[in-house]
């Protein structure tokens, strides 16, 4: 079964590599598990996703590259017999059939609403996110207030994979959990499900020295929340805060607009930094050339060139 | 009976370092009087002391002081004098070794190896004689002449100077003396804790002496009498005769909890330093109420200070009156009619009113100090300006500043605070248990308290309305657990929705979860239903401490008494389940026992076998 990590790097200083991961993770999330392998490049380039992707892929069960979905009554079955060990080889199974096992979820969710030992809780908080159905979402987001931070991180990252509402809300809450881990995964996660309104919070948790909220601001960001984003170049982190421009420079034009992008650009060259530079050297490797602005590209061009003697 | 051998003279203890002027305590001449400081005196049952105090009865009163002198200056070479009676503050340049002492109508200070006295009134130097460096303890004065008392270490010497600086008279002993008093020629002297003897100045022969009950080091003119002590007040007055048989007109403070271990004087056998250290800025102050008639302490009040905090108590009973939270720092003062004054480290003057703590007067020295001594033999307090705030808002004040010294004081305020029948009081123990940056004793002693309250809800109830939220910066948890208690002991119903909010949330303690539930077993209502099924459902078979899985079963307790049919099953089934944690396990078969009805069997059979509960029916 393919295991794929859909959460950027949780450390305090986002790296080139974590802000891929997200985005790999947001682009997971309609299901496309073939745009893994695609070139960051491209990933970078493409469209937000429309509404109607969900829609249809919803409707019809199984969208072009979807797993099929299996039998899961033997499953339900074990899942219904109040046995630990059925149970546990239920939930296994589960996770193997990873979405294609969807039809379970509603089960896997009664059950852990009813409450497990704490193994068994686990294993079906995990499944859960590997059902990546939205019907999991509310079940998981009760376990986001668990006591136990484990079970509270394991209940927000299944969150972002089950996505919807109630999945968006609890992750919300989890920007002010205790636990920095919790605050992090949430903060990933919010930007890999397109949680939009929740950029305000991002911006506060990025505030908090919830590092992670770069990125999905970058990921979600209008015009004027990524100028934002931009303007916190010298109080927070450099790499903390291009770990977020790096996503908005990547946006789609109709996302955010070329002006935006040569001003975030003009930002990072005022600081007249070698880490500018060599952040911007490392956009101007990843830009492939088709559908990539010319006058973005320009812009990033003379400031590498202007940034080279940096301090 | 004439004790020849126990009299001692300047020539056989004279310390060669004094090189002042040489006089001699002349030997007892007369059997009815104690030689001076001899040790095998007996008792004279008053005779000596009463004559002594028929005969100073009646003497002209010496010279008055209302004065406060502080230390200041890089070097702690300034005196500033601030007479309370108005005037111009005066200062004096010299070297210090030791804090100055006011004595009638002169300040008598030393260092750089001489003593000298200024005119009280205005600074002006009146004499300097050579010390050799010995340490000054005490001054008396009558307005002729003053006993200014010196330690030598290992004994003492008494100085007696005129006004115009000749030395009348050095008497010398190995005993230690204490702080004089001097009446028309009469020096009264305490030594060995225990004695005061009354020395004739002129001819250094002790003219009576009697034995106190209490400890004695120092000899005070207040107001117009001299009082003998050092933890309360002995009154030298026609009863100091019985003073030996406990008879004399004696006041003192109530034993009490104060904060810190304040004195009421410093013994005056002790060399009090040029600069305040931390005893001075824990201290008791309380003034003798009146040179005649019943004695008492002044406005039935006595304070205690510390750091800046002022308490002030009720004399008789300790009871604490009020609390002043000053600026800054206090280092000396002393208590006046009507209340109390004292100095700051900024070099403040603040009087207090004795009745409500207000501050009824302010004064500077128009620099910061170092230390500072004060005599009010007139000066009254002013009252306050009125509409003092409640003790309860006082206290909080005070409990809530955040400077880490006062913490002593805060968490004995705090006890006082949890027994005022005031709403307020509630606030602030809750205030002060919410607050993350609170020491964590006041925190603890808080949280003790507010388990007691039976007032207060309201407020307890807003409290719950808080969660720890870090994106909202509220980094500490309510006192959840110590709020449960008291509503639940109140049987306040508003708090159980908020109550069982905190239920799931994780930021606040096992020991706090335990209690909401303890407490929502008996004030939860229906609508509280469903995040109870939830809390239950999550923690039965996963609570990692006793304390949850104790909140469980309180849980249990309440979903039985909500939803006496379908919460039975919901509680049978986690009873008989092996997963429930063992704690919950064994309270909800209690609970069970004790309620034997039986689980409706419509619902019964809604539940899928082996199922650890069943979903609530809505």
């Amino acid at each position: 079964m393919l295991r794929m990590r859909l959460f950027p790097s949780r450390s305090a200083r986002t790296s080139r590599s974590s802000i891929l991961a997200s985005t790999l993770a947001s682009t997971l999330a309609i299901g496309a598990l073939a745009l893994v392998l695609l070139s960051s490049q491209a990933f970078a380039q493409k469209p937000a996703d429309k509404p109607a992707d969900k829609k249809d892929r919803k409707s019809t069960g199984a969208a072009a590259g979807a797993p099929a979905a299996i039998d899961v009554k033997p499953i339900v079955a074990k899942l219904k017999s109040g046995d630990e060990g059925q149970i546990k080889d239920a939930l296994d199974e589960a996770r193997l059939a990873g979405p294609g096992g969807a039809a379970a979820a509603p089960v896997v969710a009664e059950i852990l609403t009813r409450g497990m030992s704490l193994p068994l809780t686990q294993s079906a908080i995990e499944t859960l996110g590997d059902l990546e159905s939205e019907t999991g979402s509310a079940a998981l987001a009760q376990y986001a207030v668990h006591r136990n931070a484990k079970v509270r991180r394991a209940a927000v990252k299944s969150l972002t994979r089950t996505k919807g509402a109630a999945a968006a809300t609890a992750m919300k809450r989890a920007l002010s959990d205790g636990d920095a881990v919790v605050r992090g995964t949430a903060a990933s996660g919010l930007g890999a499900m397109k949680a939009r309104d929740a950029v305000p919070e991002l911006f506060v948790a990025l505030d908090h020295r919830v590092n992670e909220a770069a990125v999905s601001i970058g990921q979600l960001c209008n015009v004027e929340q990524c100028e934002l984003l931009a303007a916190k170049l010298g109080k927070v982190p450099f790499d903390v805060v291009t770990g977020g421009l790096d996503q908005v420079l990547f946006r789609p034009a109709a996302d955010v607009n070329d002006d935006a992008k040569v001003k975030i650009v003009g930002r990072i060259r005022e600081q007249g930094t070698l880490e500018g530079n060599k952040f911007l050297k490392d956009v101007q490797k990843r830009i492939v050339p088709a559908g990539f602005s010319p006058r973005v590209r320009q812009a990033i061009d003379q400031a590498v060139m202007a940034t080279a003697g940096g301090k | 009976m004439k004790l020849i051998g126990a009299t001692l003279s300047a020539s056989i203890v004279l310390a060669p370092v004094l090189a002042l002027g040489v006089a001699t305590a002349s030997c007892a001449s007369d059997v009815s009087h104690p030689g001076t400081f001899s040790t095998n005196w007996l008792d004279d049952q008053g005779k000596s002391i009463g004559e002594v105090q028929a005969r100073l009865k009646n003497a002209p009163a010496g010279a008055k002081a209302d004065l406060v002198v502080a230390v200041a200056g890089p070097k702690n070479d300034k005196l500033i004098g601030l007479p309370l009676s108005g005037g111009a503050n005066w200062t004096f340049q010299h070297a210090l070794d030791a804090r100055p002492i006011i004595a009638g109508g002169v300040v008598v200070g030393s260092g750089n190896g001489e003593i000298f006295a200024l005119e009280a009134s205005s600074g002006r130097r009146l004499w300097a004689r050579p010390s050799g460096g010995v340490a000054l303890l005490g001054a008396g004065d009558d307005g002729t002449i003053t006993a200014v008392t010196l330690s030598r270490g290992t004994g003492s010497t008494i100085l007696v100077v005129g006004r115009d600086g000749s030395v009348k008279r050095q008497i010398e002993t190995d005993k230690a003396v204490g702080d004089p008093a001097v009446v028309a020629g009469v020096i009264l002297v305490p030594w060995s804790n225990q004695y005061v003897s009354a020395i004739d100045a002129a001819t250094g022969d002790e003219l009576g002496r009697v034995t106190l009950r209490d400890k004695v080091s120092r000899a005070d003119q207040i107001g117009g009498a001299v009082y003998f002590g050092e933890v309360s007040y002995v009154r030298f007055d026609d009863k100091i005769r019985m003073a030996s048989q406990g008879g004399a007109n004696r006041v003192g403070i109530p034993a009490r909890e104060l904060p810190g271990t304040p004195r009421l004087f410093v013994p005056g056998t002790e060399k009090l330093p040029a600069v305040a250290n931390a005893r001075d800025r824990d201290r008791l102050f309380a003034r003798p109420s009146a040179p005649e008639g019943p004695l008492g302490i002044d406005s039935s009040r006595f304070y205690a200070t510390y750091f800046r905090l002022v308490l002030g108590f009720e004399a008789t009973r300790g009871q604490l009156a009020w609390v002043h939270t000053h600026a800054s720092d206090l280092i000396g003062g002393e208590a006046v009619q009507g209340g109390v004054l004292l100095c700051d480290e900024d070099g403040k003057i603040v009087v207090l009113d004795a009745k409500t703590g207000q501050v009824s007067f302010n004064g500077s020295f128009g620099e910061p100090i170092k230390s500072c001594v004060a005599h009010a033999d007139t000066y009254k307090a002013l009252p306050g300006p009125g509409g003092a705030a409640p003790l309860a808002l006082q206290i909080s004040e005070a409990v809530l500043n955040r400077e880490a010294s006062l913490a002593t004081a805060q968490r004995l305020l705090l006890r006082e605070l949890g027994t005022l029948e005031d709403e307020s009081a509630t606030k602030t123990l809750v205030d002060i248990a919410s607050d993350p940056r609170a020491a964590p004793v006041l925190v603890t002693d808080a949280r003790a308290a507010i388990a007691t309250r039976r007032n207060g809800a309201a407020y307890m109830v807003t409290a719950l309305g808080r969660h720890y939220d870090f994106l909202r910066d509220v980094l500490a948890s309510p006192p959840v657990g110590p709020i449960a208690d008291a509503l639940a002991a109140m049987n306040e119903a508003k708090g159980a929705p908020l109550l069982a909010s905190h239920l799931l949330d994780p930021a606040d303690n096992d020991d706090d979860i335990r209690r909401a539930a303890g407490a929502l077993a008996t004030l939860a209502t229906k609508d509280e239903l469903p995040t109870l099924r939830h809390f239950f459902a999550m923690y039965r078979a996963t609570a990692e401490s006793e304390e949850v899985g104790l909140a469980v079963a309180s849980v249990g307790q309440a979903i039985l008494r909500l939803d006496p049919k379908d919460g039975r099953v919901l509680v049978d089934h986690a009873a008989k389940d092996a997963t429930t944690v063992p704690i919950a396990r064994t309270r909800l078969e209690a609970l069970l026992t004790a309620s034997p009805d039986k689980p409706a069997a419509a619902t019964a059979s809604a539940v899928d076998a082996g199922a650890p509960d069943a979903a609530p029916k809505k």
